[in-house]
């Protein structure tokens, strides 16, 4: 565990100090809207109301379900003041120079956030277009009851294709994550953009979907690992935090071979209009406050480090929950980037992986 | 006279802006290879050749097809005795069924598609009825049948309505006609009501089979990632891979492909109410 608690001890002087501006700013802001962009079911229940009523503005929140959805909106001109997007995203919002960035003199959470978690956000090194929201990596849960945990340890992402659990499967369906744990079982890096490590992820997806009788899901993952319908279940550390906190016979492992570390971090796109308030929502969800709410209601791990400590500390909602405690020393954990290459091969593999999913 | 036509004309700006530039678009789009946004584009027929070289995406379209045919058999053969039978009571009575049939389209599809997870889910009502007769866990989720549930479920509103109508403006005198002429009542059905209601079946049939093959919220949600129909390949395109050509050129295909679907349907319409009115003009 690499965390530092150096900021914790401030943490309340800050909020005090926020509070004080927030009575002096509260009239600047009153009568405008907020437009925030931000993947489903993934806020606190009362971060927004409390925003509204410090800073007397409306907040309108627009939802997506993917990355690429959000994109489609925002790359048309959508026009939203603050968006969540991925690491890669992020990475292809800027390259295609649709962010703008941040006004750093405004900025003023960057203290309370986790300098690992900051140390990871490779697309944006220098900290001048993203602050990051929620941050994890993708593992297996599995049913402890059903699964030989000597069985993980010794095949990591293989066990998928164990006929000991066929037809007892969950793949997750993204392109990304299903890809990643196809080639980091097969040992090569997430971003590789080498056709032949590519077609050998393939292969191994393949391979799953025709022996092994998988169910191809997305969100309704969750509750399904949750009620225990089936044994093993590739899901985000966030979403696996809910199911361990909700069944105590699962399990969350992180095979040795790497996973992928992941960042969803707060933007402001190029066409954004209302900067200012941008940036008092980005300091304000960066708070202990927000943060908490956050965290709590989601289940995925905060980067603001008081929150963290408190919520993984003893007597937290998420105590011995291993899940919410995503990061670990391992070099072949890595962070996605974007290749424009990379995407188009894996975004055709995986539609190929699922018609023939749906042609066994 | 005059005046009145000119009333047309926000109507006919109205279509030329929603319907025909959408698939002006659309048809751009699949001809052409985009170099970078609209600047620049070359002529193409790349995107027809990749689908109709893989056979992966010919499996994935006969699937589809497949499967439309059976929701729409399932449509006629559950929807004509309800639709006979609403035609069949008296007003009031018609009236409330009518209302019965239409009142769950009130509530947005999806909504009622999303009802139907909770339904045919494992532990939900029909895995238990399925247990109590068979003794074993069986869930209907994430198979062809629960796709076909879903389909038939929300389309076949669309059968009964079309049949009821064209058995509610059937001509009574001529069943009476049929009874003095010593037909029993099973002749009388299919040599009077069954060639007349046609008309119906064939709008009901195009208002089915048109929107389940394209369908692709209704295998998704009740299907599973791993049931893949061409309405997802679409929508794949679109959203994931980035495609807009490529899914451009799937969609003309499937609009060819609908087409010929209802001339091929119209036509076999013509032939059969054409030999009614020879054989009538024999007799």
């Amino acid at each position: 565990m690499a965390l530092l608690a150096g900021c914790g001890s401030n943490g309340s002087s800050d909020t005090a100090t926020q509070a004080a501006n927030a009575s002096t700013d509260s009239g600047k802001y009153s009568g405008q809207t907020l437009h925030f962009y931000n993947p489903g079911e993934y806020i606190g229940e009362d971060v927004i109301s409390n925003f509204e009523k410090k800073f007397g503005c409306r907040v309108l929140m627009d939802n997506f379900d993917s990355n690429e959805s959000m994109y489609i909106k925002v790359a048309n001109g959508d026009k939203y003041d603050v968006i969540v997007p991925s690491d890669y995203m992020i990475e292809r919002l800027m390259q295609e120079d649709l962010l703008q960035p941040l006004d750093l003199s405004k900025i003023t959470c960057f203290d309370k956030l986790d300098k690992t978690v900051l140390a990871n956000m490779e697309f944006d090194a220098e900290h001048k277009y993203a602050v990051p929201y929620f941050w994890g990596s993708v593992g297996i849960v599995y049913d402890t009851t059903k699964v030989d945990e000597a069985d993980l340890e010794a095949e990591g992402y293989g066990i998928f294709k164990n006929q000991k659990y066929k037809g007892d499967i969950y793949l997750y369906d993204s392109e990304r994550d299903s890809l990643m744990m196809a080639l980091k079982y097969l040992g090569y890096s997430m971003n590789t953009n080498d056709e032949a490590e590519l077609n050998e992820a393939y292969e191994f997806l393949l391979e799953v979907v025709n022996t092994m009788e998988p169910e191809i899901v997305t969100d309704e993952i969750i509750d399904n690992m949750a009620q225990g319908r089936k044994a093993l279940g590739l899901l985000y550390s966030g979403d696996a935090a809910y199911v361990l906190s909700e069944n105590e016979n699962m399990g969350f492992y992180m095979p040795e071979t790497g996973t992928n570390l992941w960042i969803d971090a707060m933007v402001i796109p190029k066409n954004a209009q209302n900067v200012e308030l941008a940036h008092e929502w980005i300091n304000y969800i960066s708070s202990y406050e927000a943060a908490l709410d956050n965290s709590v209601t989601v289940g995925y791990t905060s980067p603001n480090v008081e929150v963290f400590e408190e919520l993984s500390g003893e007597g937290g909602e998420y105590e011995g929950i291993s899940a919410y405690v995503p990061s670990r020393e391992n070099e072949n954990d890595e962070v996605f980037h974007y290749d424009e290459k990379a995407r188009k091969i894996i975004a055709e593999l995986w539609s190929k992986i699922k018609i023939a999913a749906s042609n066994v | 006279m005059k005046r009145f036509s000119d009333l047309a004309i926000p109507y006919i700006v109205w279509a030329v802006i929603m319907l025909f530039l959408p698939v002006l678009l659309l048809v751009f789009y699949a001809f052409t290879n985009s170099g970078n946004g609209m600047v620049s584009f070359t002529l193409t027929l790349e995107h027809f050749a990749k689908f109709f070289t893989d056979t992966d995406f010919l499996q994935v379209t006969g699937k589809s097809i497949m499967i439309a045919i059976k929701t729409t058999l399932l449509c006629v053969f559950l929807g004509y005795p309800v639709a006979y039978f609403i035609a069949n009571s008296d007003e009031k009575t018609r009236g409330i069924l009518i209302l019965a049939i239409t009142l769950p389209m009130w509530i947005n599809m999806l909504v009622r598609t999303y009802a139907w997870i909770g339904i045919l889910t494992e532990g939900g009502i029909v895995s238990r009825i399925i247990k109590v007769f068979t003794g074993k866990d069986y869930e209907v989720l994430y198979t062809e049948a629960a796709v076909l549930i879903g389909m038939v479920y929300n389309f076949l509103p669309f059968m009964i309505l079309q049949v009821n109508t064209s058995l509610c403006k059937l001509d009574k005198s001529l069943l009476d006609a049929a009874n003095d002429l010593g037909a029993n009542a099973f002749e009388r059905f299919i040599k009077v009501t069954l060639p007349l209601s046609v008309p119906g079946i064939v709008s009901g049939i195009s208002l089915v089979f048109l929107p389940a093959v394209s369908s692709f919220f209704i295998p998704k949600l009740l299907g599973g990632g791993q049931y893949f129909l061409i309405g997802n390949v679409i929508e794949n395109q679109f959203i994931t891979v980035g495609e807009w050509n490529f899914g451009s050129a799937i969609s003309m295909i499937m609009a060819v492909i609908m087409m010929l679907t209802m001339y091929v349907v119209r036509r076999a319409e013509d032939k059969v109410s054409g030999k009614e009115e020879t054989a009538n003009e024999k007799r």
